[in-house]
């Protein structure tokens, strides 16, 4: 449809008016006279349903990231619930390894108690400086020894199983974690995707930011100690800044 | 010797724990931060506080200025077993009158040590 932009009619809208009413073309008709009429309306109408087609291509768009709800309702409540998981499995495997632990010292120490029992005697005998009675006494003392040692390595070793298996945890949160973490590069690429969308630069900042800090600088185990140099890096770097301060 | 070893992860006490008694401490009472730890020291007779910094409720290095502003409390000696690696917070450590400062990832063999050093100076 010829736009005209003089709001006069000219000879060529004429003849087309006369053609369609010959044909009857009625609605072709009046549409050539409403031209005339209102010429800018028309090129208003035009940019207006511009407009409209791009708002509404924005806004399907927009309705494609219907992933980020997604996001936000659903996988990132589950991902607080994976990663609590593996709070829970970490600290069941600490406390089944310590279990294990602490019923081996127990053990160990008697075996050491009856080795130092033994040992006096066992040292006169070697030198041939033991009597009858001392020997009677040292074999006793042996006996238990052998007895206890043989029964308590099999303990020792079931409850050393115990230990092996408790870190069956490192493959499970192992999962779980690089899930969370797959999770997060998707979050960060639909945050850069917006960011474009806005206009606005999604390059990373050049200057280093720091993680945020708690009350008394708090801020956890340092993950990136080799590109900080406001940390320590390990216990001996402790020592010398405490040296260095008199300590 | 009467011990409070002060964390709020249960699993890191239990470590400090066997640690600890391995070392020859056997009366050992635990804390899950300073606010449940303060109390405790303020009615008991305890001779030496293990604690960590970062805690939920009351902090280990606000337990450590609590305990050398009370006078009942002050002398006794204060060993930090801590994530924290900053400088700045090591230094805040010391000027608030800590008597040994353990980062963590740490070692049997560096808490022997420090425990034994703490109790050499105080000797």
């Amino acid at each position: 449809m010829t736009i005209a932009m003089t709001g006069r009619i000219s000879l060529e809208q004429a003849k087309s008016v006369v053609e369609f009413l010959e044909l009857g073309q009625q609605d072709e008709a009046n549409a050539i006279i409403a031209e005339i009429q209102n010429p800018i309306n028309s090129e208003l109408f035009a940019e207006i349903g511009k407009l409209t087609r791009q708002l509404h291509d924005s806004l399907t768009n927009f309705q494609l990231d219907s992933r980020l709800s997604d996001l936000a309702t659903s996988d990132i409540p589950d991902a607080k619930e994976r990663l609590n998981f593996v709070i829970t499995r970490t600290e069941e495997a600490a406390n089944k390894t310590m279990d294990a632990v602490e019923a081996i010292f127990p053990v160990v120490n008697t075996m050491a108690e009856q080795v130092a029992a033994v040992n006096p005697s066992w040292t006169k005998l070697m030198n041939n400086e033991l009597d009858l009675t001392e020997f009677k006494s040292l074999c006793l003392n042996i006996d238990t020894l052998l007895k206890n040692t043989g029964k308590e390595t099999q303990h020792i070793h079931s409850l050393m199983t115990d230990v092996l298996m408790a870190q069956d945890f490192q493959d499970l949160t192992g999962q779980v974690i690089r899930k969370v973490i797959d999770l997060v590069i998707e979050v960060e690429e639909s945050l850069i995707t917006m960011l474009t969308a806005f206009g606005i630069s999604a390059e990373p900042v050049q200057e280093k930011v720091l993680p945020k800090v708690g009350k008394n600088l708090v801020e956890g185990p340092i993950i990136n100690k080799e590109n900080r140099d406001d940390v320590v890096a390990d216990q001996d770097d402790v020592d010398d800044l405490l040296s260095s301060l008199g300590f | 010797m009467k011990v409070l070893v002060v964390d709020d992860f249960s699993t890191m006490r239990r470590i400090v724990k066997n640690l600890l008694r391995d070392l020859g401490f056997t009366n050992i009472q635990e804390a899950d931060d300073g606010s449940t730890a303060l109390p405790m020291l303020q009615g008991g007779d305890f001779d030496f506080v293990v604690t960590d910094w970062n805690m939920p409720g009351m902090q280990g290095i606000d337990l450590l200025k609590a305990i050398r502003a009370d006078a009942s409390l002050s002398h006794i000696p204060v060993l930090l077993i801590t994530a924290e690696a900053k400088k700045e917070q090591i230094v805040m450590a010391a000027q608030a009158g800590v008597n040994g400062y353990i980062v963590k990832p740490f070692t049997a063999a560096t808490l022997k040590t420090k425990i034994e050093k703490i109790f050499e100076r105080l000797a």
